[in-house]
């Protein structure tokens, strides 16, 4: 009886006993490197912050006009505060992908390994987000003020339509990047993209058969135009 | 000071060879006019034979690559100087037909009509429009005789216009150059001028030819950069100015930018000189001042106003970022004025550009999308403008505009203080070669 509790419930006791010794110095030293990672963290985002903000840095790139790109593309965050906080997530980052290697475990350090080789997926997502948020927000704009001036109702639905177009292809292109879904995001994208087309080349050629039909006289036929139009000389 | 040359193509260096020199030189920027080339051609070959026989004259014609007969009508026009009691012409005028290089535009053509200015060493040149019906020989007397007999270096254009023709000059252009220059130039983007070979050569050598200057923002270029160079500067009055129709589908919006991004433009390169200068001084008029009688110019109203409250629904969250808080306030009060009527009193329209001025100046957006979102505006202020001078005659419309003027000159301090809050440098003009002007060359 002493034999068969020795060896079913002691011996398995020890053992865990004596893993837990042998893992407890790596927890550890994950957990010191993660605290470390965090004062590092707060420390360079603080540090830098402060260093940016007493050399002038914001009142560089508001000579360079950055400031008012970002405020164009909606961030109202100055940019010495921007790169702190960029600062401080990447060593955060970096901090937890070393103290997982601390670990010393082969699958959490194939884990390790495959999170650090997926970053630079993570990165051009985020480029592509960026990129696709401040590229809509310009476009919106540019078509919100060619609607308008050239009279058009739905100005605003147009314009609408436009950023919502890009930060979507832009949302499609970054799951596509960080491998999420890879075939169903493109088909999606590609069927609902086709149909809008579809939709607007068919609304278009059966409600605005005169409208298109009037665009293209006036573009390759040369006639006077109807007198609700006024002569006046802005020039 | 840069002395690069412009390209110009091996016929027209060749022909340039064979000339020498002149002390009179004419440009005709040109587009397919094969309409009123011809007319032009000719009231310029005969205002030359008999307001300036003795002179040795040439004749520039820049082409922007015609796909009509303009270069070929250019070439072979002949006049029968007998009808014009010119007995015998003492001096051949001679004639160049070149192509431009460059981006193509009017500023592209000028840089070519300078660099032949500048090579033949002319005392005098003028540039006229290919596409004048009204031009008659006198012109060609009015633009060069300032030059070279009154010591002027550059003649501005005084034209008769009906009281809505060239909306832009008279409730942005004119007013706006007038308060910052200090010089009551009528028609500073008229597009006849005439200028000394010497203010020709100061131009070439702007390094300017690969901007927006070098496609339609020329005149006003020539004009604030006269100003600032310290030349003399005059004006000549030339009667009523009709030309050929422009296409009816040219872009309002885009044409407010060539004119608007210009001004401010200018504004940034002479912020020093504007910002200094106090009220304005009348500049000289040449030539004898006449009533006529101009072409009636319908204006759908309506369809201004509808546009306008377009842009102030739609549009308002831009115009937020780029004018005062107090200036959208007055605005939107405006919204609430019945059917067509759309009053924006002339101190809100002279708040509304120096706000876009400076928005301009601090990029608080891209400027392409600064300039194109005040075209609802504009036509606002030109509604305003057709209502506040019904009935009225063309004097009394010219009063309201002189009351613009002032208008504009009265909040320059406005301006003044929104433009810039650093302290301003003491400046020195860069003079041609006048340093104390009776006649409005003094900025100070």
């Amino acid at each position: 009886m002493n034999d068969f509790i020795s060896q079913a419930l002691l011996n398995p006791l020890q053992l865990l006993g004596h893993q837990l010794l042998t893992v407890l110095p790596n927890v550890l030293a994950m957990g010191i490197i993660l605290l470390g990672g965090l004062l590092t963290a707060w420390a360079f985002g603080f540090f830098v912050e402060r260093l940016l903000r007493m050399i002038g840095f914001d009142h560089l790139c508001d000579r360079l006009g950055l400031n008012a790109a970002l405020l164009r593309g909606g961030v109202k965050t100055d940019p010495s505060r921007l790169v702190g906080h960029s600062i401080y997530w990447t060593v955060i980052v970096l901090a937890s992908i070393t103290a997982l290697g601390a670990l010393n475990l082969a699958p959490i350090n194939q884990f390790a390994h495959s999170l650090l080789a997926y970053v630079p997926h993570l990165v051009t997502a985020t480029v592509i987000l960026l990129a696709g948020y401040f590229l809509s927000n310009f476009t919106s704009r540019a078509v919100l003020i060619a609607a308008v001036n050239a009279g058009l109702t739905p100005a605003r639905l147009i314009a609408s339509c436009s950023r919502w177009g890009i930060q979507v292809l832009a949302g499609a292109m970054a799951l596509e990047q960080l491998g999420i879904a890879q075939h169903i995001v493109v088909v999606g994208f590609g069927i609902t993209w086709g149909g809008i087309v579809l939709a607007g080349a068919i609304a278009f050629g059966l409600g605005a058969t005169d409208l298109a039909k009037g665009l293209l006289e006036r573009r390759l036929v040369a006639r006077p135009r109807s007198g609700t139009v006024d002569d006046l000389h802005h020039w | 000071m840069s002395t690069s040359f412009t390209p110009l193509t091996a016929p027209t260096e060749a022909r340039l060879q064979d000339i020498g020199s002149a002390e009179i030189l004419v440009g005709i920027p040109s587009y397919n006019n094969a309409d009123t080339v011809g007319h032009v051609v000719q009231a310029v070959s005969v205002g030359l034979a008999k307001y300036f026989p003795g002179h040795r004259a040439v004749l520039v014609n820049s082409d922007g690559g015609s796909s009509d007969e303009t270069t070929a009508i250019v070439a072979r026009t002949t006049i029968d100087f007998q009808h014009f009691f010119i007995a015998e012409q003492q001096s051949i005028l001679h004639r160049i037909v070149t192509p431009y290089h460059g981006i193509p535009g009017k500023g592209s053509a000028f840089r070519t009509i300078f660099e032949i200015a500048r090579r033949l060493k002319t005392r005098a040149c003028a540039v006229v429009d290919a596409d004048l019906r009204s031009i008659s020989p006198e012109w060609i007397e009015l633009l060069l005789r300032p030059i070279m007999e009154e010591g002027y270096d550059y003649v501005a254009p005084y034209y008769l216009r009906h009281k809505y023709d060239g909306t832009i000059t008279n409730s942005l252009a004119y007013p706006l150059t007038r308060a910052l220059y200090g010089q009551q130039i009528r028609q500073p983007i008229g597009g006849e001028f005439g200028f000394s070979g010497e203010l020709a050569v100061h131009y070439l050598d702007q390094h300017v030819w690969d901007s927006e200057v070098a496609r339609f923002g020329i005149d006003i270029w020539m004009t604030t950069e006269a100003i600032a160079s310290g030349a003399r500067v005059c004006q000549s009055f030339l009667g009523a100015k009709i030309h050929n129709p422009k296409d009816p589908s040219a872009d309002l919006s885009t044409m407010l930018v060539q004119v608007m991004g210009a001004l401010f433009a200018l504004m940034e390169q002479h912020e020093d000189l504007w910002s200094r200068q106090g009220t304005s001084q009348p500049v000289p008029l040449f030539g004898f001042p006449y009533e006529v009688g101009v072409e009636p110019v319908h204006v759908n109203v309506e369809r201004m106003v509808s546009h306008y409250r377009h842009g102030l629904t739609d549009l308002g969250p831009i115009w937020q970022q780029i004018l005062a808080t107090d200036t959208v306030s007055r605005l939107r009060d405006l919204q609430g004025t019945a059917g067509t009527d759309c009053r924006i009193p002339d101190e809100l329209w002279v708040q509304i550009v120096y706000d876009a001025a400076t928005a301009y100046h601090k990029r608080i957006m891209p400027r392409d999308h600064l300039l194109k979102a005040l075209t609802p505006l504009y036509l606002g202020r030109t509604a305003s403008f057709v209502q506040a001078t019904q009935g009225l005659t063309s004097k009394e419309a010219e009063q309201k505009i002189e009351a613009l003027c002032r208008t504009f000159e009265h909040m320059k301090p406005y301006l003044v203080e929104c433009w810039q809050p650093r302290a301003l440098q003491p400046f020195t003009p860069a003079l041609l070669h006048h340093t104390t002007v009776a006649a409005g060359g003094d900025h100070e």
